[in-house]
Order: structure tokens, then C-alpha cells, then sequence
């Protein structure tokens, strides 16, 4: 399975060869140009500029989101300073993995909506959007995108606290418009590498119902700093500079970035790789 | 009015001899008979406040408000027919949202006000519409500071350093110069917003016309420091102080007359 | 025509260049459904789990949705495309219920189901829908679709991923399939099993999909509806249900005629 975000939306072919070391996709000729102007209008059919996976994870005070601060162009580490964390008013946050370009029409157009909502509250008082309001809307737009063959291409989670029923907020969307909740979330390379590592440390406390106590923040904070180091070692399209998105009833709270000690010492060992001769 | 019967007071793309537009006049009367909305900068933001005059008194307590946002840092009062006001706050907002997403920067006072001047003004060239039934003050902190402006029915505006208008504009202006006298005698800074929003609530309570109207509920919003720089209801502490010291001021008078 | 002709082989050469996929719009969520009809009753079940490939993407997502208070619909296949489509189904039962003061009866929601499906032929919903609950005249119904809307009411369906495993199973069951009768014995009529036997025939099913198909498990819920006035003690009286399942009666989301719908829910393996 390719959990390049390049490769969401394609059909799942594993044997399929897909090389990720060259700076796909522009090394592969595009048969959309050259084409007569009255040719089909053409839309997004494959990210440039890509984040990798986002964690999420519910704890006793609300939820913790996780993103790393990288924009990859194909293999290249293009830019390393890219918030990846998106508070949406006072209970909510988004972490936004695949195309960035995407991500940051998504964060106008969410803006505004919530700008708008903003100031129409002043004159009627109406309360401001909870988090599960604003996830579908995410929701009903990537399935409309979709549906018109024209995809958002990012697999995002909604983090949130709603103030109403005073609980935390979870979800996930993507591209095809799938959603789902779950109590501990993560997208692309993250849901193989880090999505078991969560299951396993969520359930160990509050049981496989949920039902029992769930992890502290400190507990939560050091879980997903664990499972960004692991997915720094394992993920090419990673990087070591993260930050940590906290959202409870207080509100949202998003970290400086942070690095994981590393340890590459045992690399000096290895054989097999590399220019080092036998 | 000597226009009547005329016959140039029909169509607002119709000048008369003497070179008026009898419609835009008429809009300015719908004016004259709303409850007064004041507008007053302040050495570190600017107060939006209006007298909302109440119809019944089966009206929920602050519905129908005249004071609306039209983006984070600016609002609007209206004076006049309010589903007009509605109308061009929703026009200001979709200009704001407009300027952010051409320019990825927040509107100036300035330039939204000349927005909409130039759309109220549109309203006075055919023959097919009627000019909007309100003046308008637009309030609000951007990064030359804080700026008033009022828009007329007539689509000119001018900015201001505080002014009013509606029922009771000519003795809220006298006040309010009376006001700033006192501020350019002792300095540039002396009066802040907190400071502000008592005069304002004062001035409301002096102009409205206890015999002739009903009811009426004070309404007062600021764009400032302790707003976080965005246009919001001032908080209801404040609110209930400026209302009591305004009635407060006003029985003062009385007594004194 | 020269510039034609050379520019048509350029543009030959690169459509025919290295596979470049297209978007595709479509997933396969995994999970399986399941309805059987009984003489007055109806039960409709499906699990929980929905999966991407090896993944499993959440142990808890609703896949059978309680339609009106005699309707009940289970969707499988593309869980987005399901779900807006089940919103979609929802809005026009509303609208019908505001036109007519009244619940859309069974056998128009099967009609109506099929009409939005053909509406979408040439951009299928890639959804398997079972439609299951209690007809006008008492009657246990399941009606079963394609994604393109073909239908037909049937005694008993499985769709999705355990399809092929469970389909047969039913047949032997339900329709009494390669099964023959003791000489001078009653001759077998499908329709008619008592709900124990059809909830444990459910539960059986699903416990063995769950071992050998890896898209299936985490958890089932059962939806049974039954025809106004009958006995519910075989359902929820003491001792009824097997250990570790759970019944609860949902309340009636009309006018309430009699008809009364019961969820049954149980854990699956998580394996």
C-alpha cells in the first residue's frame, strides 16, 4: 500500500511500481497540456505540495492533535517552518495533511465562514459554531468536490470541545468524502505506524468500550510525542519539528514547535547501504 | 414643501429647476424620525451607541439591535428604516470579506465607508429604485487608528470626530462638541473609550424626549484595547453604569432647571 | 492540416504515455449487512467496522439506519456515498411526512430508494442497500437493490463484503436450499421461522463472517421491527437473549401506529 498523498484517490493497486525518490509527479509527462483550449476542463488529478500524516486523540480535558511543520514537493523537503495546526474560532482545530495549496483555500474559506458567523452574532446573538457544526460542513464539501470529480485533496481531523454537551470532538474527512470517529485518529502513513501505538496506549487505560478513565494530558502529550518520534524514523516525508494542538474547554492552545530525541547511533552499524564499502 | 405638486418629486433621476433631488430629501425625513445613533472616537477606539426606541413593550429584551458588525474591527450604526440598514450591512460585510480576499488585508474604515457611500449613492441615479432610507455611522480601529465616518442618504460621507444623527442630532452634536472642547483643552489622550461610552450613554438619555416617545433601550458597542481591537457589545457592567449615570445626569438637570 | 496531423501524434504519444490514473471517487468500506423476514416481523443487521484496505479506519461506524417507525435500511460499500444517501432518503421521507400528515409506507420507500438510485446511473452510488421492515398488510418485509436500483422483495439477502459466505448459508436456512423433507414430512415454506431462531441464524452468521472475512467484526447491531399488536415477549423477556447481547426499544419517530422496533446489539471479535 503507497501512503504517499500523491496516491490517495488512485485505486489500490500494491504492485503497481511508484517511485517516490523522483520529484513526482512533474517527472512524468502530463497528456492534460498540449491540449486544444476547447479540450475538457481539467481539475486537481494530483498534489504538489504535500503534508504528511496528522494524529488525533481524545483525553480527559478534550483532544490533542499532532502535525509536523513539513511541505514536501515530491521528495524534496520544501518547506520546513508550515503550520500545519488550524484553530477555527474557540473550540475547535483542524490538522491538515496532502496538499497544502488545498489546505490553505480551506483555511480562507473556513475563515470567512467563520468571520461571517462572527459578525451576524453581534446583531442576533446566536451562538458560535461547535466543532461537530463546522466538521460537516468539511464534511459535505469534500463530498461535493468529489462528487463533481474535482477532489479537496487532504485527509483532515476535526479536533474540538463542544460547550453545549461540555464533551470532546473527534472526526476525520477526506478527499472522497469518508468520514469517520473514533477516539483515537490518524491519517496516511500515520494510521499503519501510529494509529496501533494510540489504540493500544487509549485502550490500555480506558478499556476497549472507552468507558473507563482516559489518559491525562501529560500522558496524552507524551503519547503523541512518541508516535511522532517513531514516524520520523519510519516516514521519508517526515520531519523532526512538530507541534502539538490542545483543545479544551479553556479552548485551543497550539504549541511552539518541538523536536523528539533521536538516537542514530546504531545507523553507524549498519551494512548494506549507502557509500560505506563492505 | 414647496416641491409638492410639482411633479419633480416623482423619480429620483429627476432633477428639479432649482437643481435638487426631492426623493434623496424625502430618504433624509425617514432619518429625522429614527431614534438617534451617535458615534464618538476616543483617544484609544471609537463607540458606536443608539437609542433603540421601543414599539411595544411585548419586544423581547435586545432583539431588533441597529448596531451591527461588518467585520472584525468595524461596525455600523443605522438611523432610519431598518431592514435598509440590514441591507447595507450585509453589503459592508460582503465588501470587507471581499478587500481580505483581494488584498489578504483587513478593510480600512475609510475605504469601506467609500465602498458603500458609492453604493448608497447608486440608489440616487434611477428611476427604478428609492434611495436607502438611513444615514449611517461607520465605526472602527484599523491600522491608521480609530475612524468615524457617516454616510448620508445621498451617498456623500464625511469622517468625523463624533457626530449623530436621527431624532435629536443637533443638540447630541452641541454636546458632543462640548465634549470634545474639554478634550482639546486638556490634551490629546484624555478621553478613552470607558470615558466615551459615559458621555455617549448620557448625551442618548438628554436627547431622547421622554413626553413624545416611548421606551427605549440604550445600545452601546466599542472597538478598543479591552475588545481585543474588534468591534463587540460593550460588556453589561459598563453598560448598566452608563445607563444608570446617564438617567442619573439627566434628573440632574432637571433639578437644576 | 499538417500542424494538425502533428500535433494529434503528439498528442497520441503522451495519452498513450505511462499509466496515469484518473481520481477515482470510489472506496470500498468493507462491513456486511444482512435482513431476514419473518410472517410479522423484520430484522435487519449489520456490523460496525469500517476499513480501507488492511485498515481499519474506525470500530464504530452505523452502516443500518432506522427509517421511519415499519422501515428499516442497511448500507454497504462506499461509506461516503452510503451516508449521503441515507441523508438523502431521510429529507425526502420528511418531505413526504409534511406533504401527506403521514409515514411513507414500505413499499413506496422501496420505490423511491430505487427512483434515487436510477437518478444517479451513470454516476453510481456505490452502495448495496437492503431495505427491510413491515408492510401495509402486517407482512415481514426485506427488499434488496443493486447500485443502479434494481430491486426485488425477497425472504432473505446479504450484501457486501460476506456476502459470498453468508448468501449460501442463508439459502440452506431460510429458503431451505439442498435440504429435503422426511418422507410424508410438511414440505418446507420459507418466511415462517419463529425470531429466536432468526436472531441466532443473524448472530451465527455474523460471528462466522467475522472469523473468516477480515472486513467484518468489531461489533453488530440488529434491528427488529415487528407488526403492530405482536407478543414482544420472545424478544425481550427474561433470559431471551443470548449472554452478551443487549436489546433496547427505540422510540417511535411518528405518530407511533403500533409498530415497534427493537435494536439488538453485541460485541464482534476486534481481530
Amino acid at each position: 500500500m503507497n501512503q504517499h498523498p500523491a496516491m490517495w484517490g488512485h485505486p489500490m493497486t500494491p504492485h503497481q511500481a511508484f517511485n517516490a525518490h523522483t520529484a513526482f509527479p512533474l517527472a512524468t509527462p502530463n497528456p492534460m497540456r498540449n491540449q486544444h483550449a476547447s479540450s475538457p476542463v481539467s481539475h486537481t488529478q494530483q498534489p504538489l505540495v504535500t503534508g504528511t500524516s496528522v494524529l488525533g486523540l481524545k483525553y480527559k480535558d478534550g483532544v490533542m492533535l499532532a502535525a509536523d511543520n513539513l511541505a514536501s514537493y515530491g521528495s524534496l523537503a520544501r518547506f520546513r517552518d508550515i503550520q500545519r495546526l488550524h484553530p477555527l474560532g474557540n473550540h475547535t482545530c483542524l490538522a491538515v495533511s496532502g496538499d497544502m495549496s488545498d489546505y490553505q483555500y480551506l483555511k480562507k474559506e473556513l475563515d470567512g465562514l467563520l468571520r461571517e458567523e462572527e459578525a451576524l452574532s453581534l446583531s442576533d446573538s446566536h451562538p458560535a459554531l461547535h466543532p461537530s457544526q463546522i466538521y460537516a460542513f468539511l464534511a459535505n464539501l469534500f463530498y461535493a468536490r468529489r462528487s463533481k470529480v474535482n477532489p479537496i485533496w487532504n485527509a483532515i481531523l476535526v479536533g474540538g470541545w463542544d460547550a453545549t454537551k461540555e464533551e470532546s470532538f473527534l472526526g476525520y474527512v477526506d478527499l472522497l468524502g469518508t468520514t469517520y470517529s473514533s477516539p483515537t485518529l490518524a491519517t496516511g502513513f500515520g494510521s499503519h505506524i501510529a494509529q496501533p501505538l494510540l489504540r493500544e496506549a487509549f485502550e490500555k487505560k480506558a478499556g476497549i468500550d472507552g468507558k473507563g478513565e482516559l489518559l491525562t494530558a501529560e500522558e496524552a502529550e507524551a503519547l503523541l510525542n512518541e508516535c511522532m518520534k517513531v514516524l520520523f524514523y519510519r516516514d521519508a516525508r517526515s520531519l523532526n519539528k512538530y507541534q502539538i494542538a490542545t483543545v479544551t474547554k479553556e479552548g485551543v492552545q497550539i504549541s511552539e514547535s518541538k523536536s523528539a530525541e533521536t538516537q542514530w547511533g546504531f545507523a553507524e552499524a549498519l551494512r548494506g547501504y549507502g557509500a560505506q564499502q563492505q | 414643501m414647496s416641491s409638492i405638486g410639482t411633479g419633480y418629486d416623482l423619480s429620483v433621476s429627476t432633477y428639479s429647476p432649482d437643481g435638487r433631488l426631492f426623493q434623496v430629501e424625502y430618504a433624509s425625513k425617514a432619518v429625522e424620525a429614527a431614534g438617534v445613533a451617535v458615534g464618538l472616537r476616543c483617544s484609544d477606539g471609537v463607540v458606536l451607541g443608539v437609542e433603540r426606541l421601543l414599539h411595544s413593550k411585548l419586544l423581547v429584551k435586545g432583539s431588533n439591535r441597529r448596531i451591527q458588525s461588518v467585520d472584525d474591527h468595524i461596525g455600523m450604526a443605522t438611523a432610519g428604516l431598518l431592514a435598509d440598514g440590514k441591507h447595507l450591512a450585509e453589503r459592508g460585510r460582503d465588501e470587507a470579506s471581499n478587500f481580505r480576499d483581494t488584498y489578504a488585508q483587513p478593510v480600512t474604515v475609510q475605504i469601506l465607508s467609500d465602498r458603500l457611500s458609492a453604493y448608497v449613492q447608486a440608489y440616487t441615479c434611477y428611476g427604478s429604485v428609492r434611495p436607502f432610507g438611513i444615514s449611517t455611522l461607520v465605526g472602527g480601529v484599523d491600522k491608521t487608528g480609530s475612524r468615524l465616518f457617516c454616510i448620508e442618504p445621498s451617498g456623500v460621507f464625511y469622517g468625523y470626530r463624533a457626530t449623530a444623527v436621527g431624532k435629536g442630532r443637533a443638540l447630541a452634536r452641541t454636546e458632543l462638541e462640548k465634549v470634545l472642547g474639554k478634550v482639546d483643552e486638556a490634551g490629546e489622550g484624555s478621553l478613552t473609550v470607558r470615558q466615551g461610552v459615559l458621555e455617549l450613554a448620557r448625551i442618548i438619555h438628554l436627547v431622547h424626549d421622554d413626553n413624545k416617545d416611548k421606551e427605549f433601550e440604550l445600545e452601546l458597542t466599542w472597538v478598543c484595547e479591552e475588545s481585543g481591537n474588534k468591534h463587540a457589545l460593550v460588556p453589561a457592567d459598563l453598560l448598566a453604569e452608563a445607563d444608570a449615570k446617564g438617567r442619573a445626569a439627566l434628573e440632574e438637570g432637571m433639578e437644576e432647571d | 492540416m499538417a500542424m494538425h496531423a502533428e500535433r494529434s501524434a503528439a498528442l497520441h504519444e503522451l495519452t498513450s504515455a505511462p499509466i496515469q490514473h484518473a481520481f477515482n471517487p470510489y472506496e470500498d468500506n468493507g462491513g456486511t449487512i444482512l435482513a431476514i423476514a419473518g410472517k410479522d416481523f423484520s430484522v435487519i443487521a449489520g456490523d460496525t467496522r469500517q476499513s480501507q484496505g488492511y485498515s481499519i479506519q474506525t470500530r464504530y461506524a452505523r452502516k443500518v439506519w432506522q427509517l421511519t417507525d415499519r422501515a428499516v435500511l442497511a448500507t454497504n460499500g462506499f461509506a461516503a456515498d452510503g451516508n449521503n444517501f441515507v441523508k438523502k432518503v431521510k429529507q425526502r421521507l420528511e418531505w413526504y411526512e409534511h406533504a401527506h400528515h403521514k409515514q411513507m409506507p414500505l413499499k413506496s420507500i422501496a420505490r423511491m430508494i430505487q427512483t434515487i438510485l436510477y437518478g444517479k446511473r451513470f454516476f453510481p452510488y456505490y452502495v448495496y442497500n437492503i431495505l427491510g421492515g413491515i408492510e401495509e398488510d402486517g407482512t415481514g418485509a426485506v427488499y434488496s437493490y443493486d447500485p443502479v436500483g434494481t430491486y426485488e422483495r425477497e425472504s432473505c439477502r446479504a450484501a457486501g463484503a460476506a456476502q459470498s459466505i453468508l448468501q449460501p448459508f442463508l439459502d440452506n436456512q431460510i429458503y431451505f436450499k439442498n435440504q429435503t423433507p422426511e418422507p410424508g414430512a410438511e414440505p418446507f415454506i420459507p418466511g415462517n421461522l419463529p425470531l429466536s431462531t432468526v436472531l441466532a441464524l443473524v448472530v451465527d452468521s455474523f460471528t462466522s463472517a467475522t472469523e473468516r472475512h477480515i472486513e467484518v467484526g468489531d461489533g453488530l447491531e440488529v434491528y427488529v421491527v415487528m407488526k403492530k399488536g405482536r407478543p414482544t415477549d420472545d424478544l425481550v423477556g427474561e433470559g431471551k437473549l443470548a449472554p452478551g447481547m443487549a436489546v433496547e426499544e427505540l422510540d417511535a419517530l411518528g405518530e407511533g401506529d403500533g409498530e415497534k422496533t427493537f435494536l439488538v446489539t453485541r460485541s464482534l471479535k476486534r481481530d
